[in-house]
């Protein structure tokens, strides 16, 4: 045994040993039998010196200890959990895909549940658009071609859900100047066609101003 | 330098599922421990009995030991309430630790215990490595004794040691190290013919 190991050890039995170097040699410790043997030996100095009467310096305390500690579960069954959550990690990342997907999927069944749904698109894409009921707007640039002139839809006192409201069509139009023609068509037929039957028809301000 | 800091490190592997590691701990503070526990008992057996009963409780307890106390004051917190127990629990069975011996052979006896845990040969021994550690102590070089006694019966740290005795703390170190490896010597020698004719004997 050389002799900066003892040292170590007569150090790391006073807590006078830097924590890393505490770590590499209670490893040793714990596996070396003649290190043990003197680790003890030192403990048994103390107790000299401290004059620890009626204190049996040869009992066998530690090995009835160590017997008795033979049939006891070890330590770590917290590590066998351990073990098994990274035998189980694998499949987590799946099982994780999994959730999201599903999750995904709710949400979008939710929001098609919250749509107006097959039939009444059906019913909108069947009647004739009522065109006096809507506003011809000519478009910022002041063209009027076909493709720079715009509807607006009517506002509707009864809340849609999902469609778009007069306002952004509003704000669209009014910044159209700083949008591409194509964009603001898709949008403004994407609106024209979620817009429900009649829901432009209670505008009186719309139909004034069209007139 | 952090105290506890070698206990730490044993604790954390014992918690890993290191049992070796228990050992050092448990030869580590044995000889404390049975000290200890004589406050609330007198028998040496039954004291020994009583820190091996608190040995084992700390050990299954180990999981739940987060370092917020030293472990040895979480140690002696466990001796203390197993020996309190352990004398609550006698004088309610006086039959079993009383001294009326015509109850019957069979019965625990702690008189007998008393003589088994002092037989001749045990306590020679006792003494044997008792004398032997404190002739060695005597022997060693001023500096190596005044160092070492003022580590282990003052319980002094390195640092102030090295405030006491004007020197470094490392040359504390040196000279507390020499001073167990030459007690360790002699003590070696006791241990391998003592413990020897220990186990002769059964």
């Amino acid at each position: 045994m050389n002799e900066e190991l003892d040292s170590q050890l007569s150090a790391m039995f006073d807590d006078e040993l830097p924590s890393q170097e505490c770590e590499l040699l209670a490893r040793r410790l714990s596996r070396d039998g003649e290190l043990k043997s003197r680790w003890g030996r030192y403990a048994i100095m103390g107790a000299v010196i401290r004059a620890e009467r009626g204190v049996r310096l040869n009992a066998p305390l530690a090995g009835r200890v160590s017997a008795v500690l033979l049939a006891e579960p070890s330590l770590a069954a917290p590590r066998s959990v351990g073990l098994r959550r990274t035998g189980l990690r694998w499949w987590q990342p799946i099982v994780a895909t999994g959730l999201a997907a599903s999750v995904a999927a709710g949400c979008v069944l939710w929001l098609r549940a919250q749509s107006p749904g097959p039939a009444l698109t059906a019913e909108v894409t069947a009647r004739p658009a009522p065109l006096p009921d809507v506003v011809a707007v000519t478009a910022a640039t002041g063209t009027n071609t076909p493709a720079g002139s715009y509807v607006v839809p009517a506002r509707s006192k009864k809340p849609l859900a999902l469609v778009p409201t007069t306002e952004l069509a509003n704000y669209v139009v009014a910044h159209s100047m700083f949008s591409s023609p194509v964009a603001r068509r898709n949008l403004l037929s994407a609106f024209m066609s979620s817009e429900p039957a009649g829901a432009a028809e209670e505008l009186p301000d719309a139909k004034a101003a069209g007139r | 330098m952090g105290a506890d800091t070698s206990d730490l490190s044993l604790v954390h592997r014992v918690q890993r599922g290191d049992k070796g590691a228990f050992d050092a701990l448990v030869l580590k503070y044995q000889h404390k421990l049975v000290k200890l526990v004589m406050r609330y008992v007198r028998n040496p057996a039954e004291a020994e009995d009583i820190a091996q009963e608190a040995f084992i409780k700390a050990y299954r307890a180990l999981p739940q030991f987060r370092g917020d106390s030293a472990f040895y004051t979480w140690l002696y917190r466990i001796a203390i309430n197993t020996a309190k127990n352990a004398v609550v629990s006698r004088d309610r069975s006086p039959v079993e630790y009383g001294l009326d011996r015509t109850s019957g052979d069979e019965s625990y006896d702690m008189q007998n215990r008393l003589k088994d845990s002092e037989t001749p040969e045990g306590l020679v021994l006792t003494d044997e490595i008792r004398s032997t550690v404190n002739a060695a102590i005597d022997a060693l070089p001023e500096d190596l004794r005044t160092a070492i006694v003022l580590r282990e019966l003052e319980g002094l740290s390195y640092e102030e040691i090295a405030a006491a005795m004007d020197c470094p703390v490392g040359t504390v170190r040196s000279r507390i190290f020499r001073a167990r490896e030459t007690i360790d010597r002699r003590l070696r020698e006791v241990f391998e013919g003592g413990l020897g004719r220990a186990e002769e004997l059964g």
